[in-house]
């Protein structure tokens, strides 16, 4: 049993932690719950030994536990599993579970002694329920699976507690239940797991207690049994909730939306076969699928980012043969990626830099910074970025926010088609809505958006319609989401 | 800070920024150590700031001036040129060539040859995505044979009045060389700071991915920084040749070296997304003067090397943001 009390940790002005207590009963699983910046991450890493905190009390199984660093805390039987995938593809699947001690399956003259390191990465595989062999190509492997051989390694060293911090943030469906079930096979075999998750419907899927922080602050602890998900969600965020986050539909009559984007038999790449869909003015055609299903491709070729090898697309009743990225942006069509900090805005620069990234405001060949600064303004205020001013670089702020400036820096365009990657992936609920407000107003003044999105209650609660892709052609299509459940949707993905 | 954004009704939550001091420390940096520079070599030299030094040390630091300022484009971008002094020998030998019968308008050619072989290093790493330092590698020793094949080794001398009265004079005291040299630090100063194309190259540093995706022309604005350092070395080999009166086939030798070291001295990480043309003037300044100063001071020229050596890393280790070391495309 981990029990920690008063836990306080600053950075800098910003308290990360204040004054949080949390109790890991044994042999339960745990999820500590919040928005971006709540603290989640923070409290994980100082149970974990990543973190210290400034002050407070931790104690293990009733000992005093002061661990000065993740080491510490493995040693003693604290393993932390951390949010990013730090699986190094050019090792094999036992090198990257044993990476940390790698020296103790060095024979004579220092050479790895292969067959044994393979046998008990096997082992530690095999105890968490996964079926993955030590000699899989890491290469073929998809991020669920990654993320299991990161619980393998983590559960290498024989804790009593696992800390898993976030570890489904970046996994689709499939990938997600796969970390589940090892959660759930771990506890049936008496380990205390402490989780950090975005997703409501995991926690409650596995949880058997939660702890709900918010800003830094502790909101309470609760039995998973005793608890609705609107109710976790309103103290999250503080505030009712229970109509929901999507904001009512305005649909149009279906005869006055012209037709934005006409795709006939589209393929691009090696995941998009043979696709024909249309997306009219005025509204939200979702597309759910999962990874490598087709979306990111259809986009890639919309975009001009990869070649079609096949196929027509008309734009406004136009032909349209997008050569590159700049090519599409001219004809209106803006495009926020799903890989936010490599390929939707440059972390290092300020607000102001990427708002008007896509088209500078310039006379003649010269930027005109006057005309930059009133547009940045307007566009802060419009979508609501929180940021200490135009010239604050994007690493300053949260992800939520860092999203809202690629949304700015598409809708700087005005476009006339708005292709959306997984908008609000790892972004929190209160920036999620002001996403959802922001597409809702836009389309309601013309605007086309494509919304490829692994987040299902998302399609469902903000498209207009639906197609569903697998393997890189449309299986279904929804012409109304309005009595859609997920797992509609889900059965045609799989 | 300034804060432009009086939008009242967003409450400032995120991004409660503020530069810690050794942030400032490290972007002063450069000019700091140029003041030390400056200090260390008065006290080892009286004549050190005579004003007849100090002429002397922006006529020797005209040429790596003007190469440095197109080279600082290329690194902002997070590219690298050491095609650099081949350029420079390139265009020098086109000057002396043509100065004969064109005077001072040996420049148009000199400068198109420049611009010329910029625009092959632009295609090479825009369009065939070679990777720059490799691509450039490449046409160094390409433009160097050139030049050896055309001389034969043996320098061609400029004999032209038109051509030395208008770049190899003095007006009011000051070279033309310096003149013209400062007219083009002011020129690149302006581009990249007012012109859409420099943001798009320090976009290009800071993201190529972000930008490619952003609709920036990248392929196009490669091959314009390119043909941009192309021809400020075109320049660059016209003033070399104005003040030795001659080309030679070993002219330029090593130049982009010391481009290199003053643009990363001035403080531009050589992964790009950082850096002005202000940082590699005093980046230049300071390489300048620390090879004029030990002369000044009368350090051993076999030592001298080696201290410069010293004295670029220690500068660098101190100056850059080791968060933003990566790869050199």
């Amino acid at each position: 049993m981990l029990v920690a009390s008063g836990l306080n940790k600053r950075f800098g002005p910003t308290i990360a932690s204040n004054d949080i207590s949390i109790t890991l009963r044994e042999g339960t699983v745990h999820a500590i719950v919040g928005e971006n910046g709540a603290g989640k991450s923070t409290l994980l890493r100082m149970l974990g030994g990543a973190f210290r905190p400034d002050s407070g009390k931790m104690t293990l199984d009733n000992a005093p536990y002061a661990p000065q660093s993740t080491f510490d805390a493995t040693h003693n039987g604290v393993a932390l599993v951390h949010q990013e995938i730090t699986i190094n593809r050019s090792l094999s699947v036992a090198e990257n579970i044993f990476i940390g001690d790698m020296r103790r399956y060095a024979g004579s003259f220092g050479v790895l002694k292969r067959k044994q390191i393979a046998a008990e990465a096997q082992a530690s595989l095999d105890r968490i329920g996964v079926k993955i062999s030590v000699n899989a190509n890491i290469d073929q492997l998809n991020l669920g699976e990654l993320k299991c051989i990161e619980i393998a390694r983590a559960i290498s060293s024989n804790p009593k507690i696992l800390l898993l911090d976030e570890s489904t943030a970046y996994l689709d469906h499939r990938e997600v239940d796969a970390v589940l079930r090892v959660m759930q096979e771990l506890k049936s075999k008496g380990m205390t797991i402490g989780f950090v998750s975005h997703h409501l419907s995991e926690v409650l899927a596995v949880a058997d207690d939660l702890t709900i922080l918010k800003d830094g602050q502790f909101v309470g602890s609760y039995r998973a049994d005793n608890i609705e998900a609107n109710e976790i969600h309103r103290l999250m965020v503080g505030r009712d909730v229970l109509q929901g986050i999507y904001p009512p539909h305005t649909p149009l009559p279906a005869s006055t939306g012209a037709p934005a984007l006409r795709v006939t038999k589209a393929a691009v790449g090696r995941e998009l076969n043979d696709i024909s869909l249309e997306v009219r003015h005025g509204e939200i055609l979702g597309i759910a699928g999962l990874k490598g299903a087709g979306a990111e491709a259809l986009f890639a070729g919309i975009v001009g980012d990869e070649p079609m090898r096949d196929g027509d697309l008309q734009l406004d009743g136009k032909d349209y043969h997008p050569t590159n990225p700049r090519a599409a942006w001219q004809h209106g069509i803006a495009h926020l990626p799903g890989d936010r900090g490599n390929e939707g805005l440059i972390v290092s620069f300020s607000v102001l830099d990427n708002l008007v990234m896509a088209r500078p405001p310039a006379v003649g060949p010269f930027f005109s910074m006057a005309r930059a600064r009133a547009m940045s303004k307007d566009l802060i205020k419009q979508i609501g970025i929180r940021a200490s001013s135009a010239e604050a670089p994007c690493q300053s702020l949260s992800g939520g926010n860092m999203q809202k400036v690629v949304l700015g820096k598409c809708l700087a365009v005005a476009p006339g088609l708005l292709l959306l990657n997984n908008p609000t992936r790892g972004v929190d609920v209160g920036a999620r809505e002001e996403i959802y407000r922001i597409m809702r107003q836009k389309t309601s003044e013309g605007l086309a958006i494509l919304l490829s999105s692994e987040d299902m209650p998302e399609l469902i609660g903000m498209a207009d319609r639906l197609v569903v892709l697998r393997r890189g052609e449309i299986v279904h299509e929804f012409d109304t989401l309005g009595n859609v459940q997920e797992h509609d949707i889900v059965q045609y993905m799989i | 800070m300034k804060t432009p954004s009086s939008g009242a009704t967003v409450p400032a939550r995120d991004g409660g920024f503020k530069t810690r001091p050794i942030e400032r420390l490290r972007r002063g940096f450069p000019a700091i150590f140029l003041v030390i520079l400056v200090i260390v070599f008065t006290t080892m030299s009286q004549r050190f700031l005579s004003l007849d030094n100090l002429s002397t040390v922006l006529e020797q630091g005209t040429v790596l001036l003007v190469a440095s300022l197109g080279a600082s484009f290329i690194i902002m971008a997070g590219s690298i040129d050491i095609s650099v002094g081949s350029i420079v020998a390139v265009s020098a030998l086109t000057a002396a060539l043509t100065a004969d019968t064109m005077g001072a308008f040996a420049i148009v050619p000199a400068v198109l040859v420049g611009a010329l072989c910029g625009c092959l290093n632009g295609l090479l790493v825009a369009v065939g995505k070679v990777p720059s330092f490799v691509a450039t590698l490449g046409t160094q020793v390409v433009f160097r044979g050139l030049v050896l094949y055309f001389t034969k080794g043996a320098p061609v001398e400029i004999g032209s009045d038109g051509f030395l009265n208008a770049y190899s004079s003095v007006s009011y005291g000051i070279p033309h060389t310096v003149m013209i040299g400062l007219a083009l630090a002011v020129v690149a100063w302006a581009i990249f700071k007012f012109t859409v194309f420099g943001r798009e190259v320090l976009a290009i540093g800071g993201g190529e991915r972000v930008s490619i995706l952003t609709g920036i022309a990248v392929t196009r604005v490669k091959i314009q920084m390119f043909v941009l350092l192309g021809a400020l070395c075109g320049m660059a080999g016209l003033l070399q040749g104005a003040r030795t009166m001659a080309a030679t086939s070993q002219l330029g030798i090593g130049l982009e070296l010391d481009v290199i070291a003053s643009v990363v001295v001035g403080g531009t990480p050589l992964t790009g997304g950082l850096g002005s043309i202000t940082n590699t003037c005093l980046g230049v300044l300071i390489v300048t003067l620390l090879s004029n100063g030990m002369n000044m001071a009368g350090v051993d020229p076999y030592l001298q090397n080696i201290i410069k050596g010293i004295v670029l890393i220690t500068a660098v280790y101190i100056n850059i943001d080791r968060k933003k070391i990566g790869v050199i495309k």
